[in-house]
């Protein structure tokens, strides 16, 4: 046995294996999510690819579309990007939903109290304002947990109803709007102009309604900076070893718990600009029906952008097209719009199960070549 | 008459308690079994709308009449339940994804699937009509009828509330005197030695993951037929991860749970009943509903009591051979 080969290794450098099959995972994943969801549109005694191509046409049928596309997708890119940078160290940020919500909080005080600030100073106090808030809710579950121990799932679960309620009581008490008059709404009053995010839909001949804003490009900003702490800097690297392998990462010299609250304090100031579009673009105001879940949303467009920066950047246009789409299908198909929600879910726990199966394979076969390399020093 | 006030507080904690409990001993025999399911939520939201549904259609289509109609529909929410449940078993007992991404995407998609299941019931997608029939509200024989007034407690309950109460005999039962209770209890705290005594651990997995589908689609069922008789978006409020709260606080121990779910339940009930009484005045409603979720935190971080979670709840088991 002295003559076993080693066995073959092929030239291919890891990232591309790597990006290929998680490409691949994904591309499986839609085309299953795709197929189930066929099924549904035949119960309805429509044609599927008639169905799907009316979704993804309106989506581009013209700029003012697509601007709303881009819209739906600004606030999921920092959700996403929120719920990756914790995922990356092993921690699970269920919180991102409760922390953009006191980010809301903070960035609207803040723009109600400094209202004297001259010019693009406004905004960008609402917005620090805003990252705040996030990272001071991100803080308790980080701190519990490496001080208690405590569960960040649980904790951060408890920390959303609290920022829920948070939310009610500053709306029907220090933030209610007092109209002249001595009316009362519950909402707060309308932020001065230069709070807001400057628009960037007229650039490109967008009408009015579209608020495609700089946010856009803020998040951009911010997938690049979190690709670069997770792949380029310390914390990046002492991240992945705390999320793979926290024991060999404690014995190798890293403080876990730093890293922890590192992570979760980056991950609460990215939640902490979820509700920007909301906020400082769309609305003006607080309102209070505001729109909730987009923490969760994050997490199902994290896991489809497979908690890649650039992943999640793509992902979140997908989600926005989808979205767009849920018009289209009231308008122009006898599908009810809410097939778009079902499609959505299905497609995550899709990509979840192929994710699953695919990264199982990946360690079995791993486990197979160290084996083999192991029984050649025996051999010889 | 303060102590009507308070007797009809306990009244509407009560109702409360019955949403808590049911959904909290759902999350009971899961974590129990080994799997955590923080999509409650979405299990009792897909309860409200089928709940609500069932009972238009036995009572009204099918023309059974009320005792019937509205008992064949909350069995029918819950049966919807456990059906939506076994997503959430499929995926993480057979294919081993993480469970805290399973549940929340459970929640995610319960939102549009009731949405989806109203247009489809009701023609209509976030309400069906309101006024539909229900049991007959049911007066507590003896307790009823206490003198200043305690008695509105114990009168015009839905009778599916003495149901959330005794329940806890045949769970307990089921739970600590059974040889199926004992196992489902130690899959959840050592599967590996489950296994190693003869016992599949993914029968017992799956079995309590569909039971606590079947709790929380019962107590949705409730909160649509028996409380607000119809079905209305977000009408759970958020009940189902209060009753995960009451479940920490109990430690996963079905008597105790029924403390925390009455303590929670009254809670909630405070702010609609209680507004003006002397130093309730004084703090807001909203700070008022949050101590479930406080008072969680406290306990977790170890600052009151300790708590300790089923050994083996969140992790996959891995089995040799496949079983």
């Amino acid at each position: 046995m002295a003559t076993v080969a080693a066995p073959v290794e092929k030239v291919r450098p890891p990232w591309v294996s790597n990006l290929g099959g998680q490409l691949f995972s994904v591309l499986l994943a839609f085309v299953v999510a795709l197929f189930i969801g066929a099924l549904i549109i035949i119960g309805y005694g429509e044609n599927p690819l008639t169905v799907y191509g009316t979704l993804v046409r309106f989506a581009f049928k013209d700029v003012d579309s697509f601007g709303y596309v881009l819209q739906i997708a600004t606030p999921l890119i920092f959700s996403a990007l929120a719920i990756a940078v914790c995922f990356k160290g092993g921690l699970f940020n269920i919180g991102v939903e409760g922390q953009y919500l006191v980010g809301m909080l903070t960035a609207s005080w803040a723009a109600l109290t400094f209202d004297f600030l001259p010019g693009p100073l406004l905004m960008w106090t609402a917005l620090l304002f805003a990252m705040l808030g996030g990272m001071i809710w991100a803080a308790i579950p980080a701190v519990l947990k490496v001080k208690t121990g405590a569960h960040e799932v649980v904790t951060t679960i408890m920390l959303n109803g609290i920022a829920v309620n948070l939310l009610g009581w500053a709306l029907n008490g220090p933030l209610k709007y007092r109209q002249e008059g001595g009316q009362v709404a519950a909402r707060t009053a309308n932020f001065k102009d230069n709070a807001l995010v400057p628009d960037l839909g007229h650039l490109f001949g967008m009408r009015e309604s579209v608020h495609l804003s700089w946010l856009l490009p803020l998040g951009f900003v911010a997938a690049a900076i979190v690709w670069f702490v997770i792949r380029r800097m310390r914390l990046g690297y002492e991240a992945r070893a705390v999320g793979s392998t926290p024991g060999s990462a404690r014995a190798g010299g890293i403080s876990v718990g730093a890293v922890q609250i590192k992570l979760f304090m980056l991950s609460g100031a990215l939640a902490g600009l979820i509700g920007m579009q909301q906020l400082l673009a769309d609305k003006g105001y607080l309102p209070v029906n505001f729109v909730s879940q987009l923490g969760f949303t994050g997490i199902a467009v994290a896991f489809l952008g497979q908690n890649n920066p650039v992943g999640i950047v793509a992902a979140s246009v997908v989600w926005g097209v989808l979205s767009r789409g849920e018009s289209a299908l009231q308008l122009e198909t006898d599908v009810p719009r809410e097939f778009v929600i079902i499609l959505q879910g299905i497609l995550i726990l899709s990509v979840m199960v192929i994710y699953q199966i695919t990264r199982r394979r990946l360690a079995r076969r791993q486990l197979q070549a160290a084996a083999v390399v192991e029984q050649v020093p025996e051999a010889a | 008459m303060p102590f009507e006030d308070i007797a009809v507080a306990v009244q509407i904690a009560f109702t409360y308690y019955t949403v808590i409990y049911l959904t909290g001993i759902g999350g009971l025999f899961s974590e129990r079994s080994g799997i955590v399911n923080i999509g409650l939520e979405g299990l009792m939201v897909v309860g409200t709308v089928t709940g609500s549904f069932g009972t238009y259609y036995f009572s009204t289509k099918l023309g059974l009449g009320v005792p019937m109609g509205p008992i064949l529909g909350l069995l029918f929410g819950m049966a919807c339940g456990a059906l939506f449940a076994l997503v959430h078993a499929l995926a993480t007992i057979t294919f081993r994804v993480d469970q805290i991404v399973s549940g929340v995407v459970i929640n995610l998609v319960a939102i549009g699937l009731a949405r989806f299941l109203s247009t489809l019931f009701f023609g209509q997608a976030t309400q069906s009509d309101p006024g539909q029939p229900h049991l007959t509200p049911w007066d507590i024989p003896g307790l009823s009828s206490l003198p200043w007034g305690l008695g509105r407690a114990f009168s015009g309950l839905s009778p599916v509330v003495p149901v959330a109460f005794l329940v806890v005999i045949p769970v307990t039962f089921v739970l600590y005197r059974t040889r199926w209770g004992l196992r489902l209890r130690s899959a959840g705290e050592n599967p590996e030695a489950t296994r190693s005594l003869g016992v599949r651990v993914a029968p017992l997995r799956y079995v309590g993951v569909l039971l606590s589908g079947a709790f929380a689609g019962l107590s949705g069922a409730f909160l649509s037929v028996e409380v607000v008789y119809n079905w209305r978006e977000g009408q759970t409020l958020g009940l189902g991860f209060i009753a995960l709260a009451a479940l920490i606080l109990s430690n996963w121990n079905p008597k105790r749970l029924m403390w925390a779910a009455f303590l929670f339940g009254f809670a909630q009930a405070i702010p609609l009943r209680l507004a003006d009484a002397p130093l309730i005045r004084e703090i807001p409603d909203n700070f008022i509903r949050m101590t479930p979720y406080v008072v969680t935190i406290v306990v977790l971080a170890g600052f009151v009591g300790r708590v300790r979670p089923p050994a083996a709840a969140g992790r996959a088991y891995e089995s040799a051979g496949g079983v």
